[in-house]
């Protein structure tokens, strides 16, 4: 593979990583309101700030990638791309902030969340469920209902999936999807 | 100039109005990245158009808001609302620029539109082929969300795009799909449109 080829590779890597974080903040924004939870909020701020250096680093590597004239435009794209997902987590941000203002969420904003086509849910994990003691790889959640989960909540902890993170009876499954796949989910949890 | 239609007051329910504003925004911002990697400009242009229309509910979202407050504890709540609105019209802004870097024939380097379809996992555009088992059936009875988490969000046909396709829309051979989803959910689709794969799983 050549140089240039790697170097455009790292840039839609960054670029992926960038679009993720932000619409991933969007859904827990969203959660975050729905659930009244601070903590929550709290997670979407943090984003807020990788996503600000992680911005910064993304814009340094287009610019030093060493294009030629004729394809400056191209390159100014990619700069103009990345803007917006910034913009995008700004007001993910916006909207964690009424929740850390502690201005209880007006009623019609839960209704809107949950009548959107995207919509984010959370289900309580039973003991009888199939899903207890299971890692999310095993687990495969999106592949049986088509929702994602977005964080747990362990008692007063909130855990960031991971793969390998094993679930338990008593957590709290937040996820996000369209809202045909929510029935699945809740019989999935809790059977 | 552009044009800007006269703003007026008409009584809309804020429910109705936020529901839209955020499935709007959403939508707009999935069709204006594929706008932007397959440098396809009508679908840039049909992104621009929706802009208008966010524009326009989230002026009549506001006025809703401002008749609805009676006292200081609505007016607390309802500031929410308006700051959950105030996201959903940039997020809608957001995916107006992405489609100007299209119209405005910036572009995006095509090697990025090559690799980015390799590691995007949520978003997949796809061409119907004649063997496709899909031929001829509604976007509403395949109940794709349901069934693998999937959702078509435009439909490329006769050199036009059909946006956000209802329920009865059928699908014909040659139309190319944008749908978003799982990811799994869209290697599954994937395969379902190009005749790789000949049932529908439950």
């Amino acid at each position: 593979m050549s140089k240039r080829r790697q170097k455009f590779e790292k840039i839609v890597e960054m670029f992926v990583e960038l679009k993720n974080t932000s619409e991933l903040m969007m859904d827990l924004a969203y959660s975050s309101l729905l659930m009244n939870s601070k903590e929550l909020a709290e997670e979407v701020e943090k984003l807020e700030e990788y996503v600000d250096r992680l911005h910064t680093d993304f814009e340094l590597l287009v610019l030093s990638s060493g294009f030629k004239r004729e394809e400056a435009r191209g390159f100014l794209g990619l700069i103009r791309l990345g803007v917006v997902t910034e913009k995008i987590a700004d007001a993910a941000a916006e909207i964690a902030e009424v929740v850390l203002r502690e201005i209880a969420p007006h009623p019609v904003l839960k209704l809107t969340i949950e009548e959107a086509e995207e919509t984010v849910t959370y289900v309580t994990v039973s003991e009888n469920s199939p899903l207890v003691n299971k890692t999310l790889r095993e687990a495969k959640v999106p592949e049986e209902t088509g929702m994602w989960i977005l964080a747990i909540r362990r008692g007063d902890k909130g855990i960031r999936p991971k793969p390998q993170t094993r679930i338990q009876a008593g957590d709290i499954l937040i996820a996000s999807g369209y809202a045909e796949g929510e029935e699945d989910l809740k019989k999935l949890a809790s059977p | 100039m552009p044009y800007f239609e006269k703003i007026e007051y008409r009584p809309v329910p804020v429910r109705e109005l936020l529901l839209e504003m955020k499935n709007l925004s959403e939508l707009m911002i999935d069709l204006a990245y594929s706008a932007a990697l397959f440098n396809d400009k009508e679908l840039a242009e049909d992104v621009l158009a929706l802009e208008n229309r966010v524009d326009l509910l989230s002026y009549l979202l506001e006025m809703e808001i401002m008749l609805a407050a009676r006292d200081p504890e609505e007016a607390e709540s309802l500031a929410g609302v308006s700051t959950v609105a105030s996201a959903a019209d940039k997020i809608s802004d957001a995916a107006a620029d992405i489609a100007a870097i299209v119209t405005q024939k910036i572009g995006i380097h095509p090697i990025v539109g090559e690799i980015f379809e390799k590691v995007e996992e949520r978003l997949t555009r796809v061409r119907v082929a004649t063997q496709s088992i899909l031929l001829g059936k509604s976007i509403g009875e395949l109940e794709l969300a349901a069934r693998m988490g999937v959702d078509v969000i435009a439909i490329r046909r006769n050199k036009e795009w059909i946006i956000d396709p209802k329920e009865n829309e059928k699908i014909q051979a040659g139309d190319i799909l944008i749908a978003r989803g799982t990811s799994t959910g869209l290697e599954e689709f994937k395969e379902l449109c190009e005749g790789k794969r000949r049932r529908l799983e439950d």
